[in-house]
């Protein structure tokens, strides 16, 4: 029975708006909607191009439109998500703002859809504290009068030029039935690699196919593979920060050529081994969590070697062997 | 460089023929506990077995895959694994359906020094939601944000076909319907069945005037064809879909500034591709929701004896990435069948942006 | 380019300043900068353009799927063929080599090539551990290979500084040019902090916000340019390779790919002998090593001797084999555009139009990229006629 795993990643985006997008959102934080001209029609929302021919508009060719304007088309979403503007059932809504040539799509919260009609008039319900995004309009409401929800903390003193974007989409995926014998042979502390029958290549690391021979490997496939290897090449990484990351000192990814095989483990971490002992050459061996632990699947080896979190020295001699820096892979 | 003042280098176009001579799918299913890469191993293999080519006969590849589905920065460097690209080999890829990565193929074998290629589209919707991704391939700055996914400008563009008499909600699910009935001669098909048109008139809506009906299903899948030229296609196949027209065209990104109840870019890549040369006997349109079959039909201009997806479409199963390049194959297995000429066509983008017509006949 | 192809020739070049952040410029806007200044260099606008291919890096950086869906009406595209193309850290020359195969397969007479990306909208880190945590970064997973490299040929470790050195020291020549370190010095890079062992700071890229565009014709575009004394770059010979990310024994230092690429090209265009044949290259080199190990990987340097070509400054703007004379990926680098400002920089070297950075007499020029762990390669070679070797 196939395991899935969820993962949920969040995007932290900061977008800048360049002259035209800015102005139309700095022009929100002072409860105005701009357009923007392009020959006779005046476009909304405003781009710093035509969208038919490319051709570049100037911020100086922006009008002022609506705020109130007329639906033109719309459509009822009965179960929002968590990305939709309202938490509550609501129409998207093509909307031409007074002065307009062009739609403004954007929410009506109109209760039901009984409510909306081509051509019902909308007016916008603000947001007290608008940041200049196009949801500092929370959504458009029925009839003339534009409304403020909550205190109205005016506009921004200082142009907009930026806007963050954050969304957060969670994966649910299958873990391939080989990941998880790999998993499990390592509770026991056995690391499982596969022989391709073809060319006779061993992979490590729960992969279940010959790149090579472009096969796949199942469980007749499956060999045991020795704890004990050499460091063949490294890194010390110096850990920048970003959202999400875990590091903050220096850490070592060593590449481990196990003993009597061809099968290089690369970008493994270092178990009791200060960054200033590693080196190519120095023997190593298998280090596994305690057994019972959970193994964090999205953890630092990315769950594909299970229980064995790492390598650590065995106390044997250092190999001394010019070819090995050039196993990498 | 010693080929600029040869005989073909002044040639009003080049001569050699292309064809798609083989393909397959994985199953289409809802879910798959299959990784993007196997799913790839094994559509290829399945692919190249029955031509008795093996993967040392490919000359060249292309994959269409997008990470954002697959939920992964350089997703598809992994598939890599999946085309036996050892020794190297000369490999391209496009965050694009299969179809146009049969596009990039198509134009490199004009170059005539190669004679066969892989291409491949793959992709596991299952694995997010809809509802949650698709938004982020919306304008950043005015649609991504308020989380305006591909549904609501389906339903928008539904509304603005009936609004102008194009279609209306029953026609839209009388397209469900036959859909779904011609899907079940297809094993490949995930949706079919027999449906009664006034009971799904009867149920609610997803997003007005669009019901469940109207929405393609949510499917994982992979497709990877085979392309030869010239002779090579002849050998391996007696009767070779010969791609006698290809283009594909776009329009402006945000659907408010586009006239909904009309498909130009369909219009611009059809003639490009010469559909007017003759007569067309099936076309496989990839239209997720019902009124876009509606809509790109009247811009194809198909006439009532051209027989649209006949496979189900992507009404039966939709998996992104790979649908568009299903088509193609579904149009192939026509003129392997004994057809003379078909279409297909693949689309990307809200409401249609952007569309690609493929024209198979049975000779070059 | 092979036999019957249409001949395809570069007629216009053009790139953004870039910076580690664009804050003025929207994404659209920065990739229209770039597109217009091309556009002017060939003497055209957006409607002379026949069809469009894009390509940039994972959409993750920007948190834009598909950006060329938005982008469609941004570079004029409407009613055109736009392309996408997406091969790792190599998709700027991908780019350029698709656009090129439109060209030659007499597809279109006008493509515009195009390529981003706007690296500070996210974090390329958090991009490249798919916003998990400990990502190696492209320097955590280059720099064995380039410990490996070191120790195969036993350069000297000063041999990195020195490109270094010398890649910003031509980038004070380029108007465009992201990193501008008037002080660079082979003692500040040394002292530089260790960020991936054995790769320094200053002999690591930046992060960049940038675009580079190309507009390319057909043989009948190309002659017309150079009737009005525009010369135009005629790509002689292109080419693509891809090898699978791991298997024992896969050598990340001399990538089977890259060579297969190279004599491709090199077969393509009658080159015999690229070090006496090629008179400048463009080469993609994120970390100072790279030019060593590119140099051997297109056997312009026997396979050990690439560092020797450094240390003996022949690789410099005035040496025998100039090497980026742009400044380099080290200069400047919005990872999507990367590839296509090397092969554009080699087209501008060999059209005379390359300004304060141009190489005297470059007739012939080379330009690669390189992607994901050193298993995507593009490589093209251009020259200001169509028969450069008679």
């Amino acid at each position: 029975m196939t395991r899935f795993v969820e993962s949920s990643i969040t995007f932290p985006y900061k977008r800048s708006l360049g002259p035209v997008i800015g102005a139309f959102m700095t022009a929100l934080t002072d409860q105005r909607i701009l357009g923007i001209r392009s020959g006779d029609r005046v476009l909304v929302p405003p781009l710093e191009w035509d969208p038919q021919t490319g051709a570049e508009l100037p911020a100086d060719a922006m009008v002022e439109v609506g705020p109130n304007g007329t639906v033109e088309s719309w459509t009822w979403v009965p179960v929002p998500s968590e990305q939709h503007p309202l938490d509550c059932p609501f129409a998207f809504a093509m909307i031409r703002l007074d002065g307009a040539s062009t739609p403004l799509l954007h929410a009506v919260d109109a209760g039901s859809p009984a409510a909306l009609a081509v051509g019902t008039r909308v007016a916008p319900r603000w947001r007290g504290v608008r940041q200049g995004r196009i949801d500092d309009i929370i959504a458009f409401v029925a009839g003339e009068v534009s409304e403020v929800e909550g205190v109205d903390a005016g506009p921004k003193s200082e142009p907009v030029l930026m806007m963050d974007y954050n969304a957060s989409i969670t994966y649910r995926n299958p873990v391939p039935l080989v990941l998880d014998r790999v998993r499990e042979a390592s509770r026991e502390e056995r690391i499982l690699g596969q022989r391709c029958p073809v060319c006779a290549r061993v992979y490590a690391g729960g992969r279940g196919y010959c790149p090579i021979d472009a096969v796949e490997l199942g469980v007749e496939h499956d060999v045991d593979l020795p704890h004990t290897g050499t460091i063949t090449n490294f890194t010390i990484i110096q850990p920048v920060q970003y959202p999400g990351q875990t590091e903050t000192e220096p850490f070592a990814r060593v590449f481990v050529l196990l003993d009597g095989t061809d099968v290089i483990l690369p970008y493994q971490p270092v178990i009791e081994l200060p960054v200033g002992d590693v080196c190519v050459g120095k023997r190593v061996a298998a280090a596994w969590a305690p057994p019972g632990d959970d193994v964090d699947e999205g953890g630092t080896m990315g769950g594909a070697y299970g229980h064995l979190i790492g390598w650590m020295p065995s106390g044997e001699p250092n190999i001394d062997d010019p070819d090995l820096v050039n196993r990498i892979f | 460089m010693v080929h600029a003042n040869g005989p073909a280098a002044n040639g009003p176009s080049m001569s050699t023929d292309i064809a798609v001579v083989g393909w397959a799918q994985s199953p289409m299913i809802r879910r798959t506990d299959l990784s993007e890469t196997q799913l790839l191993l094994r559509v290829i293999t399945d692919a190249l077995e029955p031509l008795g080519l093996t993967r040392t006969d490919i000359d060249f590849t292309c994959l269409g895959s997008c990470d954002y589905i697959t939920g992964q920065a350089f997703s598809f460097v992994s598939n890599l694994d999946a085309i036996g690209a050892w020794p190297p080999k000369r490999d391209s890829h496009v965050e694009m359906d299969g179809a146009w990565a049969l596009y990039e193929a198509w134009l490199r074998l004009q170059e005539g020094d190669i004679e066969i290629a892989v291409v491949t589209g793959s992709g596991r919707s299952s694995t997010g939601d809809p509802a949650l991704i698709y938004p982020m391939e919306m304008d950043p700055f005015y649609l991504a944000p308020l989380g305006v996914d591909p549904l609501t400008f389906a339903a928008l563009q539904a509304r603005a076909l009936i609004a102008a008499g194009i279609t209306d909600e029953r026609a839209m699910a009388e397209v469900a319907q036959r859909s779904r009935r011609d899907a079940v001669a297809n094993p490949n098909a995930q949706v079919k069945g027999d449906f009664d048109v006034e009971t799904l008139l009867g149920t609610d809506y997803v997003r007005e005037p669009l019901r469940r009906h109207d929405l393609p299903p949510i499917t994982d899948g992979a497709a990877a064809m085979v392309l030869a030229t010239g002779d090579r296609a002849r050998q391996l196949r007696d009767r070779p879909a010969y791609i006698t027209g290809f283009d594909h065209r776009t329009e402006c990104h945000n659907p408010v500034y586009r006239d909904l109840t009309d498909s130009p870019s369909t219009r611009i890549a059809a003639a490009a591709a010469h559909i007017g040369t003759g007569p067309l006997e099936v076309a496989e349109l990839q239209a997720a929701f019902t009124h876009e079959e509606i809509l790109l039909r009247r811009a194809l201009e198909l006439g009532d004896d051209v027989a649209v997806n006949r496979s189900g479409g992507a009404l039966a199963s939709n998996p992104i990435m790979a649908t568009g390049l299903a088509r193609i194959g579904y149009a192939a297995n026509h003129i392997f069948d004994g057809g003379n000429r078909a279409l297909a066509h693949s689309t990307s983008g809200p409401c249609l942006q952007q569309n690609l017509i493929c024209i198979l006949e049975g000779t070059p | 380019m092979s036999s019957g192809s249409e001949p395809a020739a570069i007629v216009g070049v053009g790139q953004t300043h870039h910076k580690s952040r664009r804050q003025d410029v929207s994404f659209g806007g920065l990739v229209r900068e770039a597109v217009f200044r091309a556009l002017d260099d060939a003497q055209m606008t957006l409607a002379d353009i026949d069809a469009v291919v894009i390509g940039k890096a994972p959409d993750i950086f920007e948190g834009v799927m598909k950006p060329e869906l938005y982008l469609s009406d941004a570079l004029g595209a409407v009613g055109k063929p736009m392309f996408r193309v997406h091969t790792a850290g190599s998709v700027g020359g991908t780019t350029a080599i698709v656009a090129a195969s439109h060209v030659q397969a007499r597809k279109h007479e006008r493509v515009l090539a195009v390529a981003f990306e706007k690296q500070s909208e996210g974090n390329a880190q958090f991009a490249l551990g798919s916003g998990k945590g400990a990502s190696l970064g492209a320097g955590g997973a280059f720099a064995p290979f380039i410990r490996a490299y070191i120790q195969r040929s036993g350069a000297p470790e000063h041999i990195g500084w020195k490109v270094a050195v010398k890649d910003r020291q031509n980038a004070l020549k380029n108007p465009y040019a992201h990193l501008r370190i008037a002080d660079i010095s082979i003692e500040k890079v040394k002292e530089s902090p260790m960020l991936w062992d054995p790769l320094r700071y200053l002999e690591s890229c930046p992060s960049s916000d940038g675009a580079c565009a190309v507009v390319l014709t057909n043989e009948e575009g190309g002659k017309a340019a150079a009737a009005d004394g525009r010369t135009p770059a005629w790509i002689l010979g292109t080419s693509s390779r891809s090898e699978p990310p791991s298997f024992p024994g896969r050598d990340p230092v001399r990538p089977a790919a890259c060579v297969q690429a190279a004599w491709d090209v090199y077969g393509q265009v009658g080159i015999t002998n690229p070090r006496e044949q090629i008179d400048v290259a463009e080469l993609y080199v994120p970390f100072s090593w790279h030019e060593a190990i590119w140099l051997e990987g297109h056997d312009i340097a026997a396979v050990g001797d690439g560092w020797k070509m450094i240390d003996a400054d022949e690789t410099a703007l005035t040496g025998s084999f100039p090497v980026n004379p742009s400044g380099g990926v080290l200069s400047s680098n919005p990872i999507g555009a990367s590839g296509l400002l090397r092969f554009a920089e080699a087209a501008n070297q060999v059209r005379g139009a390359a300004g304060e950075h141009q190489v005297e007499g470059a007739n012939v020029a080379l330009a690669m990229a390189y992607g994901a762990n050193s298993q995507y390669f593009s490589t093209w070679v251009v020259a200001n006629s169509l028969q450069p070797f008679g």
